[in-house]
């Protein structure tokens, strides 16, 4: 490492460092920023400008040479990427390339990524379902993991914040499940899935059919015309990054936001290979990073360093800060770092199809869908599985063309759009049980292209998941059934894990250090001024989308660590 | 006033597109460099084959269209060698077929004629050149319904619908 003076070491030292620019780095920096720290950023992928950046953004179906379909080169060199439904022509860049990026699996699990400004937050569904009671308190009920620290009343109001500036479309359904945040306007339930939304409220007490809750902006506020965003569009082509900042990204909100304030300096092309850990003052003083273009190693130093680069790259970095102190990775005297990974199961889909409302259609396009919250073991254990699952519902009336024949008849099949019968379909996101065995960890001598040790992943579904599928399967298909649809079918897709892309875990929190990496501000127990607030710090994982509850950890973990500063006690 | 804003923005987007950076257009350099599968002659017999397969009435046809390039394209770019090699002998067995019968080739056969052809590949129980016109067929209709032509002037196809209304009346048929 090279020998710096004093004023390079001046230059390069912050109030607070951020590692990662997704969803829950972007947060980081905008709520840093705004309470006057100067803050680094450091994303180990390119720079991403909100729309300037955005290549495919206003290109027409017809402009894609693939029509959206990849070359057979590209998929051959992205077998896990390839899995992911929203890898394709439009939005390709914006993923992380499987062969540029190696990880060594000892089971399957398809780890899905995107390495720039911004990370996942460019291709995530937007769908951002607060927490329940019921979920914070599962772990003590149910003994299946460490309890939370926190519970829904303490991150209540910071839902509320993030909301508010992110934009979320929602209803106000009232539900103690599923509880309501500050909503935009509704998207519009079409008439088959209001028909299913009767019907099964009419046989069954604890189950709801309800609009999803998503990160669209249906009636712009002050707040985000500020930001330069305007009304979602219903372009649905998100994945692309949306022109009009319709929808929360990190690159259409936060790090401008944060940018503006005249605080931020943003790093790209910088891995960060470790953090620091200073012997003498017991804390970390900085981060150690390598420049991916030249490969060079430098540090950076400062008083706080926020976590943010998505839960397993989390793990890692933590995994591979070692010092004398810390000889099992940053704040692992507990031993637990690296384990206790869990994600969510979406393995299992009913879909059927309705004959009534013929003579109805839909018009437009909706970039959400419908969601039916978890029922299963919410207010007492009733199956023989642990915890329970949420799902999604939808509805479309089916449209086909005559295809058969040849010459002009064809051609006349084909421009003369038909009706069929409406199509329904479910798929399920359930909560896996967070254990032991399902760990990361670092290859004691294999190296990826960064200089950075290989990461193993061992993650696996387990007996649970499979009663989950089987409960799902025929309670939906019960649901389906009452509700007069026709030609039910089930699917399991075994797909592998980590396709559902909320991974979490590893760097958990908990009330007890020798259980526990993180406190209930996400500090580590054992290094005070480190906060891992993606989702990497969760102890369970619910049933719901988890984004945004990584934003509202990460403000008031932000929020939290600036008091702190300021009452210097970090 | 939103109106504005988002005008504006589009603006900025459209703008924003003239220079591909790098990393965006990485995707597609290797493929745009490969040779094509098909030489100039077998090139024009699929033109002919999707012409006919879609033909001109008083729209255009899939051969005009450019959907024989398409055809090509996605073959030699997103298929295995299998699909690649059976395209390739399904081309030379089509024009075999219309030497032996009309004595020329199928490019220079008359509309009749190849259609005559293509039924009977339809009709035989040869399955690899059923198996052929088959994945040309797919493709060409996938090319035809997703050109800029159709969808500009025959499906309508809206970029920025700005709505969703979940229960309209159907009225087209
Ligand atoms: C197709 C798709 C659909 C999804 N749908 C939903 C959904 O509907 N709802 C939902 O809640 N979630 C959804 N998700 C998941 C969501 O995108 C993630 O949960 C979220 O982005 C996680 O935020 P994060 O900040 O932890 O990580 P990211 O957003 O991934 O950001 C992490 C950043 O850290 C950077 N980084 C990693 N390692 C390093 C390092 N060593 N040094 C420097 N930088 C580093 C990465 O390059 C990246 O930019 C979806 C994801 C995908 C891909
Ligand atoms: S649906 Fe909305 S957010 Fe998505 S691309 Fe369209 S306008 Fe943008």
């Amino acid at each position: 490492m090279a020998n710096f003076n004093i004023d390079s070491k001046k230059a390069r030292t912050y109030d607070a460092i951020v590692i990662g620019s997704g969803i829950s780095g972007g947060w980081s920096a905008k709520e840093l920023t705004e309470k006057g720290l100067k803050t680094l950023v450091l994303e180990r992928g390119r720079d991403v400008q909100h729309i300037k950046d955005y290549p495919t953004t206003n290109m027409m179906p017809w402009e894609f040479e693939h029509r959206e379909r990849l070359p057979k080169e590209i998929t051959d060199a992205n077998p896990i990427a390839s899995r992911c439904y929203n890898f394709k022509e439009s939005s390709a860049h914006f993923f992380a390339k499987d062969n540029e990026h190696p990880y060594i699996q000892e089971k399957p699990f398809d780890w899905i990524r995107g390495y720039q400004v911004g990370g996942k937050s460019l291709l995530w569904a937007r769908q951002t379902q607060r927490w329940s009671k019921y979920d914070f308190e599962g772990p003590s009920r149910d003994k299946f993991a460490v309890e939370w620290p926190i519970g829904y009343d303490d991150i209540a109001p910071w839902y509320s914040h993030v909301e508010k500036f992110a934009g979320i479309t929602g209803n106000k359904d009232g539900l103690d499940t599923l509880p309501d945040g500050e909503f935009l306007t509704p998207h519009e339930l079409n008439c088959v899935e209001k028909y299913f939304k009767e019907s099964v409220s009419k046989q069954y007490k604890d189950r709801h059919i309800i609009i999803g809750r998503a990160a669209h902006i249906t009636d712009p506020q002050q707040i985000h015309l500020d930001q330069g965003r305007a009304k979602c569009q219903h372009r649905t082509m998100c994945e692309r990054g949306c022109p009009f900042g319709g929808y929360f990204s990190s690159n259409s909100s936060t790090i401008p936001w944060a940018m503006k304030t005249g605080n931020m300096t943003l790093r790209p092309h910088s891995v960060v290979h470790s953090i620091i850990y200073d012997d003498k003052k017991q804390k970390a003083s900085g981060v150690r990073v390598i420049d991916s273009n030249t490969k060079e190693m430098m540090e950076f130093y400062a008083d706080i360093i926020f976590l943010n680069a998505a839960a397993i790259n989390s793990n890692l970095v933590l995994l591979n800060s070692t010092s004398s102190r810390f000889p099992n990775g940053l704040g692992n005297d507990s031993g637990v770092l690296g384990k206790y990974i869990a994600f969510h199961n979406y393995r299992a889909t009913v879909s059927a199809e309705y004959e009534g409302f013929l003579d109805s259609t839909e018009e437009g396009r909706r970039p959400n869908g419908g969601y039916i919250p978890r029922f299963r073991n919410v207010y007492k254990q009733e199956t023989d599985f642990l915890r329970g699952y949420a799902a999604g519902f939808g509805s479309d009336r089916e449209t086909y063309n005559d295809r058969s024949g040849l010459g002009e008849s064809l051609k006349a099949g084909l421009l003369k759009t038909q009706y069929g019968n409406w199509s329904v379909g479910s798929h399920m996101m359930g909560e896996t049980i967070p254990k032991e065995s399902n760990y990361v960890a670092l290859d004691k001598t294999q190296k990826d292209p960064f200089g950075m040790p290989m990461l193993k992943i061992n993650v696996d579904y387990d007996d649970n998941d499979e009663k989950m599928i089987k409960d799902y399967i025929e309670q939906v298909s019960e649901m389906f059934t009452k509700a007069g649809f026709k030609n039910i079918r089930a699917n399991d897709n075994h797909r592998n894990p980590g396709n559902d892309i909320h991974e979490m875990g590893g760097v958990r929190m908990g009330k007890d250090p020798k259980t526990s990496m993180l406190n209930k501000f996400n500090q580590l127990h054992a290094c005070k001024n480190v906060f891992v607030t993606d989702g990497a710090c969760m102890t369970s994982t619910s049933t719901q989308n988890p984004s945004l509850t990584y934003m509202a950890l990460t403000a008031r973990a932000a929020d939290h660590a600036v008091k702190e500063m300021k009452a210097k006690n970090l | 006033m939103e109106r504005r804003v988002a005008l504006k923005s589009m603006a900025m987007a459209v703008g924003a597109m003239a220079g591909l950076p790098a990393w965006a257009s990485g995707w597609s350099k290797s493929t745009l460099e490969k040779g094509t599968l098909l030489s100039a002659d077998q090139s024009k017999i699929l033109t002919g084959m999707v012409e006919t397969i879609i033909p001109k009435t008083d729209t255009p046809g899939a051969g005009e269209l450019g959907v024989g390039g398409f055809v090509q394209k996605m073959v030699t770019d997103c298929y295995d060698s299998k699909a690649q090699a059976s395209l390739k002998s399904g081309i030379s067995n089509l024009d075999e077929q219309s030497i032996q019968r009309f004595g020329k080739s199928f490019a220079d056969a008359g509309k009749d004629q190849r259609m005559q052809l293509l039924q009977d590949i339809d009709k035989s129980s040869d399955a690899s050149q059923k198996a052929f016109l088959g994945m040309v067929k797919n493709l060409t209709i996938q090319g035809y319904m997703s050109s800029e032509y159709v969808m500009t002037n025959l499906t309508h196809y809206e970029m920025i619908p700005a709505r969703y209304h979940g229960c309209v009346p159907v009225t087209k048929g």
